[in-house]
């Protein structure tokens, strides 16, 4: 039987740890098996199952991209039983990897386009994959705007990358801190991040818009991209249900007919608004 | 029957209840528990042998909690599971009105939980000899047979927690088995797993389990579980005296202390 | 399609190649409680002849409860894991009916067409099904409903008909011709035969096509809730059913040793769905129980082209509130 057991994970080392915000870390992961990294690809968008063995597999996208070889990362809160125990993990520690699973952000129907990422806490990861395609091919694409923020100050993801992104001088970045987070030192906005694009005002023409995050911030920001012109079916997004198998057979993640690891987790508005409201 | 549907309708109509729970018709051999509203699904209820359910679980369920003025109809076993659970201070924010159909088949409308008390004290049931009969079987064996008996019909077990889905007294928001922070009890449905699961429901159930039975009546395997709570309600009420299902205030043996205890350790 | 007889009283004969063949044979047995299971059988005595229906499906051959995928031992130089595929023994399968062979077309279907499950893929392999069709149905039976009958060879690689003192037995597979071959002299050939007057009559229930074309809209419907207020909540009915293949994978370990394993597990269980933040999109049980026949009805020919309901009744005979799919079915796409 020539049927590759899927079941059977990578093993993967921890190469660097990133202690991001409190509870939230950024493994970089290699493959312990050379042959095995060769032959692993994966775009972005797809997600994997990351476990430790004797406790468990936890579900997250692969924050890093296709582009940067040799490595991927996963960033995590440790909330749970399994991403408390991956948390514990130190440097050159092994922990298994399923994956890649899920479909993916169709980019190249993005080339000459200008695109707007809405997201907050820790949406940011699975969308940090998609932007490091999108600089990595800069000429590519048309005005990139990123609208980020988190519930304060501490827990902004990836504060190096954003201020990186800040610098380059070809990102709108818009990082915001709900109010009542801020510090006296901080430079950035304060609002809500639906408000700050709310405030400004996203073009929709020739656009695509990525919202991932928080339940509530996709609820408040379609209604503000539908104001500003955007059609539902050029707004992309990741479901996020529970997950086990990762593969479209265990039924956690289903939402109608459709699995959201195998048939998602990247989804059009307009096709999350023909789905029953299970997720 | 008639008497049934004339009174719960009365009931609607006076606004004593917004929701009744009893019994429909089922396939040949069966009744299903039926969630009336309004008067006009009253003609639903029925009342015949089938009717086994003890429908006391259905007052956990979030929906009948909000309906807040609940009539509920059972037998025996349903009455003391109300009483048990009123003892353990369940429900005291939905107004129950409670019935039941005695042995001469008399429709009877309790008009106080004092008067469900008199009832079920008249008419407190007692093991039936069949499970009298099983229940002196398993005692008698060696420590070591009795291990192999269980142990043998645990294997079989599949952790469906149908046991656990129809015991009134089984209302845990998250149960043990629930929590994997640790992971107290094996998901998986292997016979260890599955010994520790029952064992463990045993001992949460000891001294307020009613008998009702309906456990092991359901069990999709056939393990007769039931006879593990009733040996435990055996034993606790050689030791304590308890009563389970007999009083709505009785509190139960293993949370309880009386200053008369034959243990001196506490005073 | 080769059609043979083969007479009951050369059963236990059939029985003892198979058993000396060195497989796995697994038979319907009656157990203390009286209720007839599929279980390893050594010999033909133990077989339960005159039954209706199995308590539970025959599906634990290919999907057992607990299926450990693989063992795995942490050692100073690394971790080795271990996967089970090889253990895997081959398999016969008597005297399951024509529904649960179908059950078996469904399973296949829906653990081999995308993303083909290794385990499956070796458990089918290695499996052998011979039916034995229905001479006695009770009214939970309802295969007709769901466009399967009692003498249908869907599934099969063998279906039997038993007629008076011998069986009709109808050779569909590759695999049914070697069991056949490997007792060759206790069959002889026969011209077909209608089995019409050998089989149950069951009770027809809905036309499928009607349901099929009302449940698409069916979503919505406020009698979800009175059809679904007794469900419980328990996993009896997806454990007993023969096309339900939901599982969870939990990890087991021992120290430094362990095994991940998948079991069983029940979209009607209130954590189904329930993410660790406490959002849970399936939150009461009305909206459980309508997953369960919506995916039976309408997601399942959405995605695979076919219901993967069969009719057995199972679900019926195990509820504890006595809940019927067909009744619920019929009511909640009512005009």
């Amino acid at each position: 039987m020539s049927i590759k057991n899927t079941y059977i994970p990578y093993k993967m080392r921890i190469a660097n740890i990133v202690e991001e915000a409190p509870q939230v870390r950024t493994y970089r992961l290699e493959f312990v098996n050379p042959d095995e990294a060769k032959q692993f690809s994966f775009k972005a968008g797809q997600f994997a199952e990351y476990g430790i063995l004797g406790e468990g597999e936890s579900t997250f996208c692969i924050a890093s991209s296709p582009t940067r070889e040799g490595y991927i990362e996963c960033t995590f809160r440790a909330s749970g039983r399994v991403t408390k125990a991956l948390a514990s993990c130190e440097q050159n520690d092994i922990i298994t990897l399923r994956g890649p699973y899920g479909n993916t952000f169709p980019i190249e129907e993005w080339y000459g386009k200008n695109i707007v990422f809405i997201t907050g806490g820790i949406g940011l990861p699975p969308l940090r994959c998609v932007i490091w395609n999108l600089l990595d091919h800069r000429d590519k694409f048309g005005e990139i705007s990123i609208y980020y923020g988190a519930r304060t100050t501490k827990d902004l993801v990836y504060k190096h990358e954003l201020e990186e992104w800040q610098n380059r001088g070809d990102i709108n970045l818009f990082v915001t801190v709900d109010p009542g987070g801020e510090i006296p030192e901080w430079k950035g906005h304060v609002g809500f991040v639906p408000t700050i694009v709310e405030q400004n005002a996203p073009k929709s023409e020739n656009a695509i818009a990525i919202v991932a995050g928080p339940p509530i911030l996709i609820k408040m920001s379609m209604p503000i991209l539908a104001k500003n012109g955007f059609e539902n079916k050029n707004i992309f997004t990741t479901l996020e249900n529970r997950m086990k198998c990762g593969v479209g057979k265990c039924g956690h993640c289903t939402v109608g007919k459709t699995y959201v690891c195998k048939d998602g987790p990247v989804f059009t508005y307009e096709e999350v608004l023909t789905m029953p409201a299970e997720y | 029957m008639e008497q049934l549907q004339n009174k719960v309708a009365e009931l609607f109509e006076k606004g004593t209840i917004s929701l009744m729970i009893g019994f429909q018709d089922g396939m040949s051999k069966g009744a299903v528990p039926c969630f009336v509203e309004s008067v006009e699904q009253v003609k639903l209820l029925i009342y015949n042998s089938y009717c086994k359910n003890n429908l006391a679980v259905y007052l956990h369920k979030p929906e009948v909690k909000q309906a807040k003025k609940v009539g509920i109809f059972g037998n025996v076993a349903t009455l003391r599971s109300i009483l048990q659970l009123l003892s353990e201070n369940q429900f005291w924010n939905i107004e129950l009105t409670v019935m039941t159909i005695n042995a001469n088949q008399e429709f009877i409308l309790f008009e106080s939980i004092a008067e469900v008390e008199k009832y079920v004290q008249a008419n407190f049931p007692q093991l039936t000899d069949e499970e009298k009969e099983l229940i002196e079987k398993i005692n008698t064996m060696s420590r070591q047979e009795r291990w192999e008996y269980w142990k043998d019909l645990f294997s079989t077990c599949i952790k469906c927690y149908a046991c656990r889905a129809v015991c009134p007294m089984c209302y845990c928001p998250q149960c043990t088995v629930e929590s994997n922070q640790p992971q107290w009890i094996k998901v998986s449905a292997q016979t260890s797993g599955n010994m520790e699961w029952h064992t463990m429901r045993a001992m949460h159930l000891a001294g307020r389990c009613i008998n009702c039975g309906e456990c092991g009546r359901i069990c999709p395997v056939g393990i007769p579980v039931h006879l593990l709570t009733a040996k435990m309600n055996l034993d606790l009420s050689k030791e304590f005296g308890s009563k389970t299902g007999y009083s709505a205030s009785n509190g139960y043996a293993l949370n309880s202390f009386n200053p008369n205890d034959k243990e001196g350790f506490i005073r | 399609m080769e059609t043979k007889l083969l007479q009951s009283s050369d059963i236990p004969k059939l029985f003892d190649n198979l058993i000396k063949s060195g497989k796995v044979i697994i038979a319907p047995i009656t157990k203390k409680s009286g209720k007839v299971f599929f279980e390893r059988i050594s010999s033909y005595d133990q077989v339960e002849k005159d039954y209706i229906q199995t308590q539970f499906s025959a599906k634990s051959v290919v999907f057992p409860k607990v299926e450990e995928l693989f063992t795995y031992k942490k050692t100073d130089t690394g971790i080795e894991i271990t996967d089970t595929l090889s253990q895997i023994p081959e398999v016969v399968v008597w005297g399951l009916r024509p529904c649960d062979s179908s059950a078996f077309d469904y399973i296949s279907e829906f653990f081999l067409k995308e993303n083909p499950d290794a385990y499956f893929a070796r458990r089918k392999e290695l499996l052998t099904l011979i039916t034995i069709s229905c001479p006695k149905a009770d009214d939970a039976c309802f295969c007709t409903s769901v466009e399967l009958n009692p003498g249908s060879t869907a599934g099969s690689d063998i279906l039997l008909t038993q007629m008076g003192n011998e069986y009709y037995a109808e050779i569909i597979t590759e695999k049914g011709k070697a069991v056949v071959e490997s007792s060759s002299d206790l069959f002889t050939a026969t011209e077909p035969k209608t089995k019409d007057e050998f089989l149950a009559k069951i009770t027809y229930q809905f036309s499928l096509e009607e349901i099929k074309e009302r449940i698409k809209t069916a979503y919505d419907n406020a009698q979800w809730k009175h059809e679904s207020m007794g469900c419980y909540g328990c996993g009896a009915c997806a454990f007993a059913c023969p096309t339900c293949t939901c599982f969870d994978i939990q990890d087991e370990s021992d120290g430094d040793e362990g095994s991940r394993k998948r079991c069983w597990d029940a979209c009607g269980l209130s954590l189904f769905t329930k993410h660790n933040s406490g959002h849970n999109p399936r939150k009461n049980q009305t909206e459980r129980r309508r997953q369960r026949l919506m995916h039976k009805f309408k997601y399942s020919v959405e995605n695979l082209g076919i219901v993967s309901c069969v009719g057995c009744g199972r679900c019926i005979r195990v509820c504890p509130a006595h809940l019927n799919i067909f009744e619920n079915i019929l009511n909640v796409t009512k005009e």
